[in-house]
């Protein structure tokens, strides 16, 4: 089996940071090359640079120690060692890896990736085999005999069924099974597609044909959508979508084709085509050779729109889609170019690396490649599938080091961070790592020192982030995740879901239901997070507090990136610890910015609160203003205890009594108030004071103070009466 | 000249220096302004002397401050010692027809914010006196300052005979009772702001403070006359808010432009002629610059005010220059940038010393680009969430509430202050003059006062004075007893004033 990552490794940086101090100059030149040219892509777009800089890379690895990628293969791979094995396929819609021999069926689940899981064994009768597939309750097997003949197996009653065409007229190119309302299975000929429906005992009816004349077709489960080639040139794509919301039939598209003068009429073969599917939108890549140009179109409800190009550096191309990345191998030169779709630019992630055998140096990609393809025989095709494959099996060491890797090399290369971010927030592989990077990140950004607007766009992207996932369910409600598993309903609904908000607009209506086979038993599998989300309060507590030390003296860069992210958060309508506003006040008053305090308190973008009360009273020792502003804050929260105190405690005992009066508290102690007058010295007050507690408290003159401030009131001055 | 009637004594008001002039003969020396100017000379020696020689007395007694007002028959006369030895004294004539007195703590506050004003604009009369000792250049520019001061009450009050030109010497008016009353000079009146729109005008402040680059940035954000933001000092808050009030925000642009155009309807001509027949002379000897003046601030197409006030930008430019204050926080110099976009108006402060040729207009071109689109969005989320002029009215009420640690203060919109019964201002007035004095007695600690008074026309004016805070209210409803009122004014208290005003 393979796989793709990201390398991890604590040499990484270093490895990486030679590669691109070497090559600097390469990458710089590619990199504004690529920039400059986005627009306007064409044939050989930046060769030149590409291969100055594919050139030095490859030579700086070579003489490295540790050989350096974004993209690894996992090993071990899954063996399928099965003696007189005839093929290997790949059933797509039940992830199975199938070997056949003669007479029999072997299977891999490849959902859960374990090189040692042993195949379920089946028998068939013989014969030749031009493809398989497991129907998708798994209980029929369908194998296509010939152009003509496809034949099916029920597994528990051996029940055999044959279909046929008409011989000579047309022929069969293959078929499928579909989870669709309407039909069960799929059948492609020459002249359509035939859409059957069938019962238990396997008796096939056909419900509709499609007439086209087809040439070729593809087809991918994970988006259920099938493109019939048809014309000359197979450039011209009927598709059709069989989702469970019914059969779409897309508009028909042709594809671009470049002609050159030795060959005007270039013929696309299904090798060129790949159907991916990137944060639940369905693209078709085409390569166009003559051009040297990958080109992407993208699937809405009713419109196929070519959404750009991206260059080829090779004459043999394939792709994959690891974590909703495009990477783009190009064969020839041995490297691979990564691809984040979501970004409008069209500029690669990240600098084209050669892909590696993890653990293994210098491996050569070109036998790997072809590794892929012994594993699955229709290789380019297939590869898109390994995306499922990789994204639900990876262990949870890959996807760690996916990430470290593309944010070490994309910082290193100094990139825009909030699309780093948002690019992070996006991974769904192994989340947990993700939301260290993000908060990593966040700190190093204030850390740093970056300018403010660069720090809160990224909080920005980290805090809607969180709400989308909040809002899709995502976050803290993975508890739920297993009951709802079973429920088939919630099962297609929470993925859609979140992958309309994924995509971010709703606008776009996304043509293709995302419903991803075993979403729900997928995300059992990953660690405790199914989201890189970060809340609030982790920003706080794991960026903001834990930077406040290292900031104190540039507290203003810090308030103002605070007030960013309460801006944000407000926006967002979500809360946070309020500790934050304890540090703001701290900050504020630090920078002795104390108009601004006033004003973060009066309009409350300082939150009241006990704490938050105490700390102007504390912050206030430098300022009256703050000081007062921390007594007001007491009493509007009605902390009468705490406000009392503080009254008496800033000489203002009489007020405190007044209001200890009015509000029935007696929890302050007496002596507080008679010792603060007895303090100032004056006995008419005292007196006062005297005789309001005596009031107040039951029992208060029977107390030992009594006795003890009426007699020094007495012996002060015996003329006042009391 | 007319002005030499009665009714042009009716205000005085000079500026001296004590420690001018000492010699005989030479005590003309020591006054820098005198209002009205035409008086002879030995009428305003007179005033002078008798000021001196009333300070020197009461210094006998108390040094640390000196005498604060003299109650005569006829006139009262407020003492404000701005510097030290330098003295604002301002006599007027008491009205008894109406039986209206001045609130003296009104008229202090008055010379103390012009002082205040002349310093942010030109620095400190000191300075400048010992910059120029002839003292030609202070009273060339303090002449024009005060009576630029002066003519913003004329305009206020719209009195007929508002078209005053300071050269010419028309009667000066001083804001009459009505608008004093119900309103605390040297306080600054806020916006309350939902917490949203307050996170998003900080984000706005910061979002100014880095056009600026490395440079230290303050701002302060109006929207109509209310104060939305700031980072200045409080004392440079009130300073430069009293200035944006009188003459940049939305509103003082809207009534400059209305009256250039009754100055036209009532002929420019005049008026200019003789501006320059008196200024022409004065000018020549001095650059004498007139922040004050009115009807000089444009909006320009770039959204930044412009005015020709400060002349023009040294080096041949075009452009007008951009104004410079002072600070008194930091005692530092600043560019005074003004940005308006309908009913806000934004003021930025650069220092002057990090300012390098072009760095201003790189700023504002930073401003342009940066801010604009939020200064939009603010500007529109508050307008909608804003009631208007009468926002602030809380029905049944008019009030004035000040915060005397925060400068701070509201009161009910002039629009319904005007309601008022002549009766009732009076008293309240009174009332108010009553708790300054009592104000003034008290030691911090026994602040804490209430006196609810029954005025002629049974209305209840009512005073409460809390430790910092203080209350004045007017409720004209003649029925209400006392115990009435008293819950009327708690109620007011716990709803509008956070409960500030404890009551019994």
């Amino acid at each position: 089996m393979f796989c793709m990552k990201e390398k991890n490794s604590a040499t990484t940086a270093s490895t990486l940071g030679r590669i691109l101090a070497t090559c600097s100059k390469q990458a710089k030149d590619y990199g504004s090359c690529v920039a400059s040219k986005v627009h306007e892509i064409e044939k050989d777009l930046c060769l030149k640079e590409f291969l100055a800089l594919k050139s030095c890379m490859q030579h700086t690895t070579s003489v490295g120690s540790g050989a350096l990628s974004h993209a690894y293969i996992q090993n071990p791979s899954l063996r399928c060692n099965v003696p007189e094995s005839r093929g290997l396929f790949y059933d797509d819609a039940n992830r199975l890896l199938i070997c056949v021999t003669s007479s029999q069926v072997f299977s891999w689940e490849t959902a859960t990736f374990n090189p040692d899981v042993s195949p379920s064994v089946d028998s068939i009768p013989e014969g030749p085999i031009l493809s398989i597939r497991f129907s998708l309750d798994k209980k029929a097997i369908a194998v296509q005999r010939s152009d003509c003949e496809i034949q099916f197996f029920h597994r528990e009653t051996k029940q055999t069924l044959t279909h046929k065409c008409r011989a000579g007229s047309e022929s069969i190119l293959g078929f499928f099974w579909s989870d669709s309302p309407l039909c069960d299975l799929a059948v492609v000929k020459t002249s359509g597609m035939d859409l059957f429906a069938c019962d238990s005992a396997m008796n096939l009816r056909l419900v509709e044909t499609k007439k086209v004349n087809v040439n070729w077709y593809i087809y991918t489960h994970e988006s259920r959508l099938v493109l019939l080639a048809s014309g000359l040139q197979c450039k011209t794509i009927t598709g059709f979508q069989l989702s469970t919301a019914g059969v779409v039939r897309l508009p028909k598209f042709e594809m671009t084709l470049a002609t050159t003068e030795s060959n005007s009429k270039p013929i696309i073969s299904p090798g060129d085509v790949h159907l991916i599917t990137v944060y639940g939108r369905i693209y078709c890549l085409q390569v166009d050779m003559e051009a040297m140009l990958l080109h992407t179109y993208r699937f809405y409800r009713d419109a196929v729109v070519q959404q750009g190009s991206l260059p080829i550096y090779s004459s043999k191309l394939s792709v994959s889609v690891v974590d909703n990345l495009l990477l783009v191998h190009q064969i020839d030169a041995k490297v691979v170019i990564i691809y984040d779709l979501f970004v409008d630019s069209r500029a690669p992630v990240s600098a084209p690396l050669p892909l590696l055998w993890r653990g293994y140096q210098g491996s050569d990609t070109s036998s790997q490649q072809e590794n892929e393809g012994t594993e699955s025989s229709t290789s380019n095709e297939n590869i898109v599938m390994y995306e499922e494959a990789w994204t639900f099996l990876v262990p949870d060491l890959i996807l760690d080091q996916t990430n470290k890797v593309l944010w070490r090399a994309i910082s290193a290369s100094s990139s825009d961070r909030s699309s780093l971010l948002e690019f992070l927030q996006r991974r769904k592989l192994e989340a947990n790592k993700a939301k260290q990077l993000c908060l990593g990140i966040a700190r190093t950004l204030i850390l740093e020192r970056r300018p403010a607007t660069q720090v809160t766009q990224a909080i920005d992207v980290l805090v809607t982030a969180y709400s989308y996932s909040v809002k899709a369910g995502i976050y803290k409600e993975l508890k739920n995740e297993k009951t709802t598993a079973t429920t088939p309903t919630n099962d297609g609904a929470s993925p859609d879901n979140e992958r309309g908000r994924a995509s971010g607009s709703s606008i776009d209506e996304e043509e293709v239901e995302m419903n991803l086979p075993s979403g729900s038993a997928d995300e059992q599998q990953e660690s405790q997070l199914s989201s890189p989300a970060i809340s609030p309060d982790e920003l706080y507590k794991f960026v903001f507090a834990s930077v406040e030390e290292a900031m104190v003296e540039e507290s203003d860069y810090l308030v103002a990136i605070i007030t960013e992210f309460l801006r944000s958060i407000s926006a967002e309508k979500l809360k946070v610890d309020l500790n934050i506003y304890v540090m703001t006040v701290r900050l504020l008053a630090h920078s002795k910015r104390f108009a601004e305090l006033s004003l973060f308190t009066t309009n409350k973008i300082i939150e009241p609160s006990k704490e938050v009360a105490l700390q102007l009273l504390e912050s206030g020792g430098q300022n009256l203003r703050v000081r007062k502003l921390g007594l007001d804050m007491l009493r509007q929260l009605s902390l009468h205890h705490e406000y009392i105190s503080s009254l008496v405690q800033d000489g203002y005992y009489l007020e405190a009594l007044r209001y200890a009066q009015k509000r029935k508290v007696t929890s302050v102690r007496s002596s507080l108030f008679l010792e603060a007058a007895f303090a100032s010295n004056d006995m008419q007050h005292l007196a006062a004071i005297l005789r309001v507690l005596s009031e107040l408290i039951p029992g208060f003159k029977e107390t030992s103070e009594y006795y003890t401030f009426h007699g020094l009131l007495n012996e002060t001055s015996s003329s006042v009466a009391v | 000249m007319a002005s030499m009637s009665s009714g042009d004594e009716s205000l005085r008001l000079c500026v001296f220096d004590l420690r001018r002039g000492q010699t005989e003969g030479q005590e003309l020396d020591k006054i820098l302004f005198f209002h009205p100017p035409e008086l002879d000379v030995s009428t305003q020696l007179s005033v002078t002397g008798l000021s001196e020689g009333l300070i020197t007395f009461t210094r006998l007694f108390s040094p640390e401050a000196a005498c604060e007002v003299i109650e005569a028959e006829r006139h009262s006369h407020v003492f404000f010692e701005a510097e030290t030895d330098i003295w604002m004294v301002m006599v007027v004539e008491k009205n008894k027809d109406t039986g209206a007195i001045w609130r003296i703590d009104a008229l202090r506050g008055m010379l103390k914010e012009v002082h205040s004003l002349f310093v942010m604009f030109h620095g400190s009369v000191r300075a400048l006196l010992e910059k120029e000792p002839t003292g030609g250049l202070t009273r060339a520019q303090l002449y024009p300052f005060i009576t630029d001061y002066l003519s913003t009450f004329q305009k206020r009050s719209r009195s007929e005979d508002w078209c005053c030109d300071l050269f010419v010497g028309k009667k000066l008016q001083l804001p009459n009772f009505r608008e004093t009353t119900l309103s605390e000079r040297g306080t600054v009146q806020m916006l309350t702001l939902a917490r949203d729109t307050a996170l998003e005008v900080q984000s706005l402040v910061q979002v100014l403070d880095s056009c600026a680059g490395n440079l230290q940035c303050l701002s302060m954000i109006l929207f109509q006359d209310l104060l939305v933001s700031t980072t200045l000092s409080p004392d440079d808050t009130v300073n430069l808010f009293t200035f944006a009030v009188m003459r940049l925000t939305s509103q003082a642009l809207l009534s400059s432009d209305a009256s250039s155009w009754s100055h036209l309807r009532k002929g420019t001509g005049s008026s200019e002629t003789s501006s320059r027949s008196t200024s022409g002379s004065i000018d020549s000897l001095h650059h004498v610059i007139r922040p004050l003046q009115n009807d000089k601030w444009k909006k320009g197409k770039d959204g930044f005010l412009v005015t020709d006030i400060w002349g023009l930008e040294t080096g041949g430019s075009p452009d007008p220059a951009i104004p410079i204050v002072w600070l008194q926080e930091t005692q530092e110099r600043v560019y005074l940038l003004a940005y308006q976009y309908k009913s806000l108006t934004l003021l930025l402060l650069l220092p002057e010393t990090d300012i390098v040729n072009g760095g201003l207009s790189a700023v504002k071109q930073q401003v342009i680009e940066q801010a604009s689109l939020r200064i939009m969005k603010i500007e529109e989320k508050i307008s909608r969430g804003w009631g208007g002029e009468n926002a602030y009215h809380v029905k049944g009420y008019r009030y004035l509430v000040v915060d005397t640690d925060l400068e701070v203060s509201r009161a009910s919109p002039s629009g319904k202050v005007a309601t008022l019964a002549k009766e009732s201002l009076l008293a309240l007035n009174k009332l108010r003059e009553e708790v300054d004095l009592e104000k003034s007695r008290a030691k911090r600690q026994e602040r804490d006062l209430e006196i609810c008074i029954r005025a002629k026309n049974n209305a209840w004016v009512i005073a409460r004075v809390s430790r910092d805070k203080e209350l004045y209210m007017a409720l004209e409803k003649a029925s209400d007893t006392l115990l009435d009122a008293t819950d009327a004014v708690g109620r007011f208290s716990n709803r509008y004033c956070s409960g500030a005003f404890l009551m019994d």
